[in-house]
């Protein structure tokens, strides 16, 4: 499922393994990680640094690159907003 | 779609409408809370407000817990209040100042005057007995959904809070707003990364910037306690269900307050002062949001969950329960009021979600209970400060 314009990851709307191929916006996708039922899944690459944009808006920011089909969670994308080092 | 034909409710002392029609035994002070909770289990049908603060609060603290005390007592879906106070002074000084706002029934029994814990129970029932036999006289007349205050909040979020529970609760948010009634969300850390489409939606520059200040006061907050609000928000079981940042925490949580203007800001505990919707600049824990929100003055509350926050409120407002998240509906299926989870298998979409919900809305304001008001799964905290 993908929520909004310009968003580059999607939604699991189901567990989803590793491997699997899908259809995203007619490009094929093949998973590299296995996804869990509402995680997310980068749709294309998605460079370190870069922003990360779901419901068409930031929800952080890439901090190492993210190839199509690899999760996207804590362990790859930094908030903008916490105050991670004090 | 649905039309809110025949709303009923209670019209109290106030002229303020209650969807339920309590007798409310409240404790000013943690000394009381047993008291509380044996009068309330002898008097069949009352709801006990036992407390966890009160003594020894200072400065903010101490008005944030007297304010919300005051609030939560004039809520209209409390017919009769008795309070149940450890001392003369502060019990007095509360009554007085209820008095002051509100012709309600109220009675009061003091725990260091009445001769202790049993005396205090004994005479606390006799009272709360009367409250009961005339509260329950009170007949249904029609009301209109203007008359109602309805709080929305959002717990144990995970993704399809953002994607189901959130959105369906936002569209009737809207409805509610559109039929002249009065709607409050809140949360303010789950609004920090969301600031930008909130303060578009203000109705003025003056309330954009109170919007604006409330988030960056807790960021501020954040930074001067030296914490990490990555680590306290997002909490380890939104990050389980899929959310990654708090940005993306709050750009779901701020769907649940629909798309119409915000009128202007108010802060924990406060009775708004007029209609529309409004933001409250609270704490984001659930049983101290909904113990603001009560004392806010809703009637009802409705609860977006992913992963099947439990949390009931203070038990004079009704708690509704959503979830768009298939397994929470089985797996906390006696917290869950509205499973809407069949937007994502496609079976249904969000408009009728959104219609669904807000007809078992109009169901629980006439009476239909909470699975939260059957089991009894009350709990409430006036917050001091906090995130």
């Amino acid at each position: 499922m993908i929520l909004g314009k310009n968003d580059n990851v999607a939604i699991a709307v189901a567990d989803l393994n590793e491997g699997e191929k899908l259809y995203v916006e007619n490009t094929e996708i093949i998973l590299k990680n296995s996804i869990k039922f509402g995680h997310k899944f980068a749709i294309k690459l998605i460079r370190k640094g870069e922003s990360v944009v779901k419901y068409g808006e930031i929800i952080g920011v890439a901090n190492v690159d993210i190839v199509a089909g690899e999760l996207v969670h804590v362990q790859n994308i930094d908030s903008l907003k916490g105050v991670r080092h004090v | 779609m649905y039309r809110d034909t025949g709303l009923c409710g209670y019209w109290n002392e106030d002229k303020l409408v209650g969807i339920r029609n309590h007798v409310a035994i409240l404790g000013l002070s943690p000394f009381c809370s047993q008291a509380v909770k044996l009068i309330s289990d002898e008097i069949a049908g009352t709801i006990p407000l036992p407390q966890l603060h009160g003594r020894n609060e200072l400065g903010e603290n101490l008005e944030r817990f007297n304010n919300s005390m005051l609030n939560l007592a004039l809520n209209p879906n409390i017919h009769s209040l008795l309070v149940v106070g450890y001392e003369p002074k502060t019990t007095l000084n509360f009554l007085n100042e209820f008095k002051r706002k509100s012709k309600k029934p109220v009675d009061y029994v003091i725990l260091l005057e009445n001769g202790g814990m049993i005396e205090t129970v004994k005479s606390g029932a006799k009272k709360a007995l009367e409250m009961m036999v005339n509260a329950s006289e009170i007949k249904k007349e029609p009301i209109n959904l203007r008359d109602l205050t309805v709080g929305v909040k959002c717990g144990g979020s995970d993704a399809t809070s953002g994607i189901v529970s959130n959105p369906a609760t936002g569209k009737v948010v809207d409805r509610i707003i559109d039929e002249g009634g009065t709607v409050i969300f809140s949360e303010t850390t789950e609004i920090i990364g969301a600031e930008h489409i909130l303060k578009k939606r203000a109705a003025n520059e003056t309330v954009a910037r109170k919007i604006v200040e409330a988030a960056m006061g807790n960021e501020d907050l954040a930074r001067k306690a030296g914490i990490d609000l990555v680590g306290i928000n997002p909490v380890p079981d939104n990050i389980a269900g899929g959310i990654s940042t708090i940005e993306e925490k709050s750009l779901g949580a701020i769907m649940k307050s629909g798309s119409r203007k915000i009128v202007d800001v108010i802060g924990y505990a406060e009775i708004p002062h007029g209609k529309g919707l409004y933001f409250m600049d609270s704490p984001s824990a659930a049983h101290e949001v909904l113990t603001a929100l009560s004392a806010a003055g809703s009637q009802l509350v409705l609860f977006s969950t992913g992963t099947g926050n439990p949390s009931g409120g203070p038990g004079i407002t009704p708690v509704v329960k959503i979830t768009g998240n298939p397994r929470t509906a089985s797996s906390m299926y006696d917290h869950i009021d509205v499973n809407i989870s069949q937007v994502i298998s496609h079976e249904i979409n969000i408009e009728e979600a959104a219609d669904y919900l807000y007809l078992t809305m109009i169901k629980i304001v006439n009476g239909k209970l909470t699975r939260g008001e059957i089991l009894k799964n009350w709990d409430f905290s006036p917050v001091p400060t906090g995130l």
